[in-house]
């Protein structure tokens, strides 16, 4: 897909804030943050031959940058970060209100049917970045950080200076909020078939 | 008597072992107690099968 370049120079800018927003989220220093998405920017701009258009220009660059901003965490030599900063709200019982007393669900998981049906359109998409959006932020950070950077485990723990069982707590509770919320706004929501 | 069924964990444990399963590999005892509530508890075998597809959005969100 030949686009014409300033064209595209044009498009990639309109990105350039959300681009902003997720490595500043993730990087927790906006001099990097700004760095790794100019970074970005230059190699989208050299790779624009093998953009094919198979995926929206956001979710492509987006990519592009997901693997930036994992090699800035890896290779970076930093202080690690406060522990009371990941002093979240609630602990892990916050979600005892999803079970009875007798430790059963008190509202049952539903059936979410086919996962390609819901993967294969571009308005879950939608409704899962809302979704995520409505997470506690360093949450969010510590989840996004394990699931779209798909850092280890043990990467996670390092790069935040927490243990492995405060890593797993948290994501528990992400794991809970996530799918509470996609329950409610697609699998049971208005546009549930 | 369904609750008597599947007491070796309950659906609370199981959920917990379950997010776990997905970042560590479990114990032999988890894992046993865990596969044992799994065969008689659908709704936690559902819940499974969401945490999988969570994943796999995830992944393909950062594609």
């Amino acid at each position: 897909m030949a686009l014409d370049a300033s064209a595209f120079v044009t498009e990639l800018d309109s990105h350039r804030r959300y681009l902003l927003r997720v490595a500043r989220l993730q990087l927790r220093d906006p001099d990097l943050a700004e760095d790794v998405v100019q970074d970005t920017m230059l190699a989208a701009l050299k790779a624009r031959d093998g953009y094919s258009g198979a995926s929206t220009v956001k979710t492509w660059v987006t990519g592009i940058l997901k693997h930036k901003i994992v090699d800035a965490i890896r290779a970076r030599q930093r202080a690690p970060v406060a522990l009371t900063e990941l002093d979240e709200d609630a602990d892990i019982d916050e979600f005892d209100g999803l079970f009875k007393a007798n430790g059963a669900w008190a509202d049952k998981p539903a059936e979410w049917g086919d996962p390609e049906a819901s993967l294969s359109r571009q308005q879950f998409f939608e409704v899962l970045e809302m979704c995520l959006d409505n997470l506690p932020p360093k949450t969010a950070r510590v989840f996004v950080m394990r699931e779209v950077m798909e850092l280890a485990t043990e990467e996670v723990c390092k790069e935040l200076a927490i243990t492995p069982n405060n890593l797993w707590v948290i994501l528990y509770r992400a794991r809970m909020a996530l799918r509470l919320c996609l329950e409610k706004s697609w699998f049971k929501g208005p546009a549930a078939a | 008597m369904w609750h008597r069924l599947t007491h070796v964990i309950s659906c609370k444990e199981a959920s917990r072992l379950l997010s776990q399963a997905q970042d560590r590999r479990l114990g032999w005892l988890e894992r046993l107690k865990l596969r044992a509530h799994l065969a008689l508890c659908d709704f936690c075998s559902r819940f499974d099968d969401q945490l999988r597809f969570m994943r796999e959005a995830m992944r393909r969100l950062g594609d």
